[in-house]
């Protein structure tokens, strides 16, 4: 039966209404607040524990507050001046900025300096657990420094390793474009000069440095020699390094020691975006090369020659050194928490497009891990977005405890950088003892930006500061 | 409307012919690339994608394969089944709708080709699915077109 020609014109209306108005309301829903506070951000997850003390409109302890308790002069210091040149940034006129060497326990104070970025910057200590106010994430733990301002960082390492510092304000820019450098925190009883080079690999537009330099670089040592080397990644991608002409041993993975780490040769590490490991190798009578990708390479007395040629097998962490005590009981977590990575169309503050999900969510629509002070909290992450992803939890270590459901066996696995591969799963676990609000996101820093960043938030403490348009800060 | 359904309809399977082209277009820059002793690793990805730093010229067809993939094609899909509630194609939203639901596929078969390489086997059957319902829909709407003239009927062109 033939319908009248407005009737049917209703009806396409009506579909078309039906249709778009979904869309319509993902879209106004998915608009950022000009300004807004990442601590109202989202849902509270509290991951089975209880909910008390968790009132965060009820006041607590300012973020601003959380500062290094030791006062009195410092035991080291320095000033980072960070300034453009052009599309590239510079840390006291080079990038990589300059290595900073500091003493386990020491009480350090670094001065960062805006000399003309206008965007503003902030130094994060990555790796280091340092006090929440002292973590450097723009509107998160202070606000970002303007033009001709400063911001002093005061910490106490406690824990001997390779770190690195970097820009916490549109971080997935500024570090691509230069804002880094290294952190080398000696041992307090350290033996007779160790021979340990820093090898910080980055990316300057497509061109790969080592230490801010292209190609292959020696170290003056002598065979019989034992070397340790530190390396940095700071790219956004995880990339495969090794050492050709001598075994060697992975003696700490992101600042952690291994316990009695194997001899390996003839496989790769896997260097998550963001982590470090440092290299043993002692140096053989026709030298040796540690070897960056097929990109940069560290040659170690001698080149023993040859072309970059990546093995086929990798030094897997679940079983690499051998069993100690983790120092913690994590077996009767106080919570659980899902952290599970999707992707799936939608949109990201008005802009369309296929973005990553927690839980199921859109940014900024995901959890607020909600802990207290003293729990154990265990993460179950989960990732099914078709893309890997090198997680990245502030002011903590967190230990893995099995990949895929198979138990790690072998030395305790601390990692503040995780790379969590396409249809992995990872159950690691942490003590809650650094209060504050703490970012837990993907360190391929792009992917942040894209929304990829959840917080774990601590009972008692509420926030300082602010992000959005209408504020300075942009962490991502 | 009827030639805004059919000019949509051959646009989107014009659009598949494009993805196609600009494809292998890029990943033949890249075999050259890599023949020319260059490096690609998974940073070189990145930096190219994210960053805009792409190490071979070709590499512009896949950045612009996912753009077109993942944002005009959906949007022009979804334009098509609003302007077939409109067009009186005979099962023009039925064809409409089949070519929505086939650009949700691919996409989806896209993304997860990255974790099941089978998938991205997929993705390339389902392209010539799309293409060929796309093509059915645009003959259809040109033969009602036709229909029409010969039944001496003249499409309003106000709603």
């Amino acid at each position: 039966m033939p319908r009248s020609g407005r009737a049917r014109s209703l009806v396409a209306v009506a579909a078309a209404v039906l249709l778009l108005a979904p869309v319509a309301w993902m879209w106004w829903t998915s608009l950022l607040p000009d300004t807004y506070d990442v601590a109202e951000m989202g849902y509270a997850d509290y991951g089975g524990g209880p909910r008390a003390g968790h009132d965060h409109h009820g006041g607590g302890v300012p973020v601003a507050d959380l500062v290094e308790e030791r006062r009195g002069p410092p035991d080291e210091e320095a000033t980072l001046t960070v300034r453009t040149d052009g599309d590239r940034y510079t840390v006291n006129g080079t990038s990589p900025g300059p290595e900073l060497r500091v003493t386990q326990g020491d009480l350090v104070e670094v001065t960062l300096v805006n000399e003309d970025v206008d965007e503003g910057t902030t130094l994060h200590w990555h790796g280091i657990d340092v006090p929440n106010a002292m973590d450097g994430v723009a509107g998160v733990t202070q606000d970002a420094v303007m033009p001709g301002d400063s911001f002093t960082y005061r910490f106490v390492p406690v824990r001997a390793g390779t770190y690195w510092y970097h820009a916490h304000q549109v971080s997935h820019e500024q570090v691509r474009r230069g804002v880094l450098g290294a952190v080398v925190v000696e041992p307090r009883k350290s033996r007779a000069a160790p021979i340990d080079p820093v090898a910080v690999l980055h990316r300057y537009g497509s061109t790969p440095t080592l230490n801010g330099r292209e190609g292959r670089q020696e170290v003056d040592v002598q065979p019989g020699d034992e070397v340790r080397v530190r390396v940095v990644n700071t790219d956004n991608a995880l990339m495969p390094i090794w050492v050709t002409g001598a075994p060697y041993r992975v003696l700490a993975v992101d600042g952690v020691d291994v316990h009695e780490p194997g001899e390996v040769s003839g496989v790769a590490v896997k260097l998550t975006a963001g982590a470090r490991v440092d290299l043993g190798v002692v140096v053989p009578d026709g030298g040796a090369r540690v070897d960056f990708g097929a990109t940069t390479a560290l040659v170690l007395g001698e080149d023993p020659g040859g072309d970059a040629r990546a093995p086929r097998e990798f030094v897997d962490f679940l079983s690499y050194g051998t069993p100690a005590d983790p120092g913690v009981d994590l077996t009767r977590p106080d919570r659980e928490f899902d952290y599970r990575i999707g992707r799936r169309p939608g949109f990201l503050d008005g802009r369309p497009g296929v973005w990553w999900t927690v839980n199921g969510h859109l940014f900024p629509d995901i959890p607020m891990y909600m802990v207290d002070e003293g729990d154990v909290a265990v993460f179950h992450i989960e990732n099914e977005s078709g893309e890997s992803h090198p997680m990245h939890l502030h002011g903590h270590h967190a230990l893995v405890l099995s990949r895929d459901g198979e138990p790690a066996t072998g030395s305790p696995w601390w990692i503040d950088s995780l790379e969590v591969g396409t249809g992995e799963t990872f159950d690691i676990a942490l003590v809650a003892d650094n209060p504050g609000i703490w970012m837990d996101h993907c360190h391929n820093l792009q992917h942040a930006a894209e929304g990829l960043v959840a917080h774990l938030m601590y009972s008692g403490v509420s926030s300082s500061f602010k992000v959005g348009d209408d504020t300075d800060n942009h962490p991502e | 409307m009827k030639q805004v359904y059919r000019v949509m309809a051959y646009l989107i399977a014009l659009e598949v012919v494009v993805q196609a082209a600009v494809m292998v277009w890029g990943i033949a820059g890249l075999g050259i690339w890599v023949d020319d002793g260059g490096v690609v690793d998974k940073q070189t990805f990145e930096d190219a994608f994210d960053g805009g730093e792409a190490p071979f010229d070709e590499f512009a067809g896949l950045m612009i394969h996912g753009m077109n993939g993942m944002m005009i094609i959906p949007g022009l899909a979804l334009l098509f089944v609003i302007v077939s509630f409109f067009a009186k194609v005979p099962k023009g939203v039925a064809f409409a709708f089949g070519v929505l639901g086939l650009v949700v596929l691919q996409v989806f078969l896209g993304l997860f080709g990255h974790e099941f390489a089978v998938l991205g086997g997929l993705h390339g059957v389902n392209a010539m699915l799309l293409f060929g319902v796309a093509v059915i829909a645009g003959v259809r709407a040109s033969r009602s077109i036709k229909a029409d003239r010969a039944a001496g009927v003249h499409e309003r062109v106000a709603v």
